[in-house]
């Protein structure tokens, strides 16, 4: 119980602030800075400020779109959200990416500090990676990696100072990460699961904390398990449909079992470190807890493990979600290097070789974001085509590319809808022109409900859907509607 | 110690005033539950509410659910910063038995125990034989049984045994307020010691924790009145109440209160085995005799007066309240005290703030006013909850609009589990993993404190005064 505090006391509360705050801060917003000097255009967060200026306006929309797919997870959404509120676009945009690197760059404090790592370490271990998402041609520019990164640190030093030390405040910190960490997307499911799984797992080289598993297990499994159920549950809810957020696995994967075992495989590598981890402590004897070897041991293990599953998956055909993985290896190896506590000249030569050697390849990473100004040409396109057709047409932008589309529009004839259901908007809104705009079924655009619903839509259309145009990469449909009695009795009267 | 004759320590008695504190000092009492100018503040609230009712219906009811959300926010966020805080080494003060065999030979400073009870006469010699076993000299233990003149029962039962050295029985005249804080009160004004305990009569505290209190003292700075022990329950496992109630127990003594000792902050002190610096204690006029939580009270006094109270890692096992209509009575009592303390200490806001300091303000508002309305508005919430997963009417969607909703949502899935959670590291901490499954249902038991919040909430208005004893000895009867 004490030891953290210790160390926290030793540093003295300059360094701590340092450490944990003043340069996080300065860092974050360095990054920031030359990402906007890189792109004046960037918006780090697109798809989630399209979701939540639909919760902001109290749309099904914006709740199915938080909570719908497995792809878009809500955690980045719900990060965003109160920026959203409070802040206009494209400024709340860069101040969650602010947040987010801030809470990256803290969690690197975090994992570095139960071993007594002094603050300028600590603040080496943040300037080294800052220069890797930099020097990597600012690849970590999107919110989910650099939310990803952070709470995969948390949990994996949380699991290294647990096989460690064997502190309860280690179990709660994984169980919470984890937990949060699935709530970031599918690429993180194996990878927060299998960290779960192995915190009871490392306390059972001793006989006192043996007895105790099921109780590690509850306190550490909990809250991944609640997460899970929670997004069901609210799917049930509010979409009708318990698995409506992984349905679309089964139509974007070559085969299911492919994914499951490219998320489950990368245990094998616990299956290694764990009879390490036992053997060290029965080596140690004595308290519970196997030492700081074991806890470097456990950090290179989950390095590692990050790295199978980014490979393993990227050969299941979701490689643009994969380099979200990217930033894990190169941050779980900074923090390791630097848990050390090697002489000064050794880290920092470390730190410099990592900073050289390691590069974040998010080339498939960009899959569907789009910029707001050409979001807004199209939109005015569209637009002025229906317009021109009807006064009164109303078009549906599809999926989650369509929310990312419409969210700096403030018309009324675009409106955003995720899956499509034909025959219900024909009858909400009668006697109105109906268009549909499709994105092109690329990257994670591919898992939007309405490809599954209607697989040729973007090429063929569907039954009554009648092509009309093409605007950039997205296809304009129009729904034909039976004309009614009215308009029936009208057009005989008028010929 | 034994010079006290029956007629001179009656005569000390009589000359003892227990409501000193409400004569002298009217303000700091809840001889007056409310005052009038909290009365007229709260109808004018009520009428403004009233008002904006009936002017926009709608816009008012969605402020208060917003109020109310942001409040769960503060209080979860607030919950989750204490607990954090309480794995700091500072937390409690931990002495090894080694420790402790090293201050041998030494003068042990005269220590008094003041044991209320009232009706208690089956466990009179358990406890006496339990203060005796104490591992603290005899010749400096001042210990006193507080006996209610009119209990018969307990007194024969007391008068039987053969008290020890410094042992000696106090009959407490009988007057109005007839509570505990009355008795102690006159306990205080007869204690020869330095610093003074309160054990309850079915109280089994760990043999040294005398010792480990004074040296406490000896270590911590001079502002320090007060170190709380921890309490917990020997029965946990009789039945599905004594288990809930264990594992609340282990949460707030072993992590919510730590974890406020860690923050330097204001602590409600518990019922029992809290140790105080005898001087300081008279000065601040003992305890509130008209306070039904007077241990809660005289925590924001100590507070108030520039004092601070620290945690001991020792740990006073006691027993659980076994049957549900006792446990309501029990749980009315301490959140009608809690509402008392909450309305005694804002009659004059402003100097309440300045005497606390911003961080305890907050701290006091979030405890001791916080806790009672989260049991309040409990039922109203997850009401509302359950009334929109299986009807789905609109007029609950119009109450939360869009941020309310994710903000309400996230109070309901995240706030709750953090509470259950809590609770789960609790048992964890005190090692009752067998009570870990249980805590996952605590929701019904907060529904039970639901119950007796508003109950306590009627009783405050209709019977400020009313003390509604918690019965000792059930585990022993069946």
């Amino acid at each position: 119980m004490s030891d953290k505090s210790v160390v926290v006391e030793r540093r003295g509360w300059i360094g701590e602030a340092l450490a944990a705050f003043v340069v996080p801060a300065l860092l974050a917003a360095g990054v920031v800075a030359v990402l906007l000097r890189i792109d004046p255009h960037w918006e780090p967060a697109a798809q989630a400020a399209g979701v939540c200026r639909e919760l902001i306006a109290g749309s099904n929309e914006g709740r199915q779109a938080l909570l719908g797919s497995c792809w878009v997870a809500p955690l980045p959404s719900l990060f965003y959200l109160p920026f959203a509120w409070l802040l206009p676009e494209p400024l709340a945009g860069w101040v969650v990416f602010f947040g987010g690197w801030f809470f990256l760059l803290w969690s690197v404090n975090e994992g570095c500090r139960s071993t007594g790592a002094s603050w300028w370490r600590v603040v080496l271990a943040q300037v080294a990676v800052s220069a890797i998402a930099l020097l990597s041609g600012g690849a970590v520019r999107q919110l989910v990696p650099v939310l990803a990164g952070g709470l995969l640190v948390l949990a994996a030093s949380g699991l290294a100072d647990w096989s460690a030390e064997r502190r309860l405040r280690d179990l709660v910190m994984t169980g919470s990460a984890a937990a949060l960490l699935l709530l970031t997307g599918l690429p993180f499911f194996g990878v927060a699961v299998l960290t779960v799984l192995a915190l009871p797992l490392a306390a059972c080289g001793h006989r006192e904390t043996r007895v105790r598993f099921s109780a590690w297990m509850l306190l550490v499994g909990l809250p991944i398990v609640y997460a899970f159920w929670v997004w069901l549950l609210m799917n049930r809810l509010v979409l009708g449909d318990l698995l409506f957020f992984l349905r679309s696995l089964v139509h974007v994967t070559d085969a299911l079992w492919k994914l499951a075992g490219a998320l489950i495989v990368p245990g094998v590598v616990l299956a290694l470190v764990l009879p390490l981890v036992w053997w060290l402590e029965s080596r140690k004897g004595g308290e519970p807890g196997a030492g700081r070897s074991a806890g470097t041991l456990v950090l290179l293990g989950t390095a590692l493990m990050v790295l199978m599953s980014e490979r393993l998956l990227g050969g299941c055909g979701i490689s643009w979600e994969v380099a979200a993985l990217g930033l894990g290896l190169p941050l779980l190896l900074v923090v390791a290097v630097t848990r050390l506590n090697q002489p000064c000249y050794q880290l920092i030569v470390m730190l410099v070789l990592l900073s050289l050697v390691c590069r974040i390849d998010s080339s498939s990473s960009e899959g569907g974001e789009s910029r707001a100004a050409d979001s807004a040409v199209i939109c005015s396109q569209v637009e002025e085509f229906v317009d021109g057709a009807t006064p009164y047409g109303r078009v549906f932008v599809l999926g989650y590319s369509g929310i990312e589309l419409l969210r700096g529009y403030s018309g009324e004839r675009l409106v955003p809808n995720l899956d499509l259901h034909i025959d219900g908007v024909r009858e909400a809104y009668k006697g109105q022109n109906l268009y549909v705009l499709v994105p092109e079924p690329v990257g994670k655009a591919r898992t939007e409900s309405v490809f599954w619903r209607y697989p040729d839509i973007y090429t063929h259309g569907y039954e009554r859907l009648l092509y009309a145009g093409a605007f950039g990469s997205w296809h304009l449909f129009e729904i034909i509607t039976a004309p009614t009695q009215e308009q029936v009795d009208e057009w005989r009267r008028s010929s | 110690m034994r010079e006290d004759s029956a007629e001179v320590l009656a005569e000390r008695i009589r000359e003892v005033d227990p409501l000193e504190l409400a004569k002298k000092r009217p303000e700091w009492s809840a001889s007056q539950p409310v005052t009038r100018g909290q009365k007229m503040s709260g109808a004018v609230i009520l009428l403004l509410i009233i008002v904006a009712l009936v002017i926009s219906p709608l816009k008012t009811l969605q402020v208060m659910v917003a109020g109310c959300i942001l409040f769960y926010i503060v209080l979860t966020l607030y919950k989750f910063i204490v607990i954090r805080a309480s794995v700091c080494k500072s937390a409690t003060y931990n002495f090894s038995p080694e420790e402790i065999a090293a201050q041998e030979p030494r003068e042990w400073p005269i220590f008094t125990v003041l044991v209320p009870m009232y009706k208690e006469p089956e466990v009179v010699k358990q406890m006496v034989n339990g203060l005796r076993e104490m591992d603290y000299p005899p010749e400096c233990k001042d210990v006193q049984i507080l006996l209610e003149e009119d209990d018969e029962l307990t007194l024969e039962a007391a008068r039987k045994l053969e008290m020890p050295p410094g042992f000696k029985i106090v009959e407490i005249p009988e007057s109005f307020p007839r509570t505990k804080p009355k008795a102690c009160n006159i306990g205080l004004a007869l204690a020869k010691g330095e610093y003074l305990v309160i054990y309850d009569a079915e109280d089994l505290p760990e043999k040294d924790q005398l010792k480990k209190a004074v040296m406490a003292f000896e270590a911590s700075p001079d502002n320090v009145a007060c170190i709380q022990s921890k309490l917990n329950y020997y029965n946990p496992r009789q039945n599905i109440l004594t288990r809930w109630f264990t594992a609340e127990y282990s949460t707030w003594y072993d992590l919510q209160l730590p974890g406020l000792s860690a923050l330097r902050a204001l602590i409600p002190l518990g019922g029992t085995s809290n140790h105080f610096k005898v001087p300081i204690l008279r000065d601040l006029m003992g305890w509130d005799a008209y306070n039904v939580t007077e241990d809660c009270d005289l925590g924001v006094r100590l507070v108030r007066a520039g004092y601070t109270t620290r945690m001991l890692e020792t740990t006073t096992w006691e027993e659980a309240c076994s049957d549900f209509r006792l446990w309501i009575r029990q749980r009315t009592r301490w959140q009608k005290g809690y509402i008392q303390t909450w309305f005694v200490h804002m009659r004059s806001p402003w100097q309440l703030s300045r005497e606390l300091g911003f961080i305890n303000s907050l701290h006091y508002h979030l405890l001791i006013g916080g806790g009672p309305f989260a049991t309040l508005i409990n039922p109203i919430f997850w009401g509302l909850a359950i009334t929109w997963f299986i009807f789905k009417p609109d007029q609950v969607a119009t109450l939360f609009p869009g941020p309310i909703f994710a903000a309400g949502a996230v109070c309901l899935f995240l706030g709750n589990f953090v509470f259950i959670y809590v609770n789960l590291l609790g048992c964890c901490k005190r090692k009752r993993d067998d009570l870990m499954w249980l805590s996952l249902i605590t929701p019904i038991y907060w529904a039970m404190m639901s119950y007796s919040g508003w109950r306590a909430l009627l009783q405050f208005f209709k019977d400020p005064f009313l003390w509604e004893k918690t019965q000792h000895g059930l585990m022993g009867k069946k």
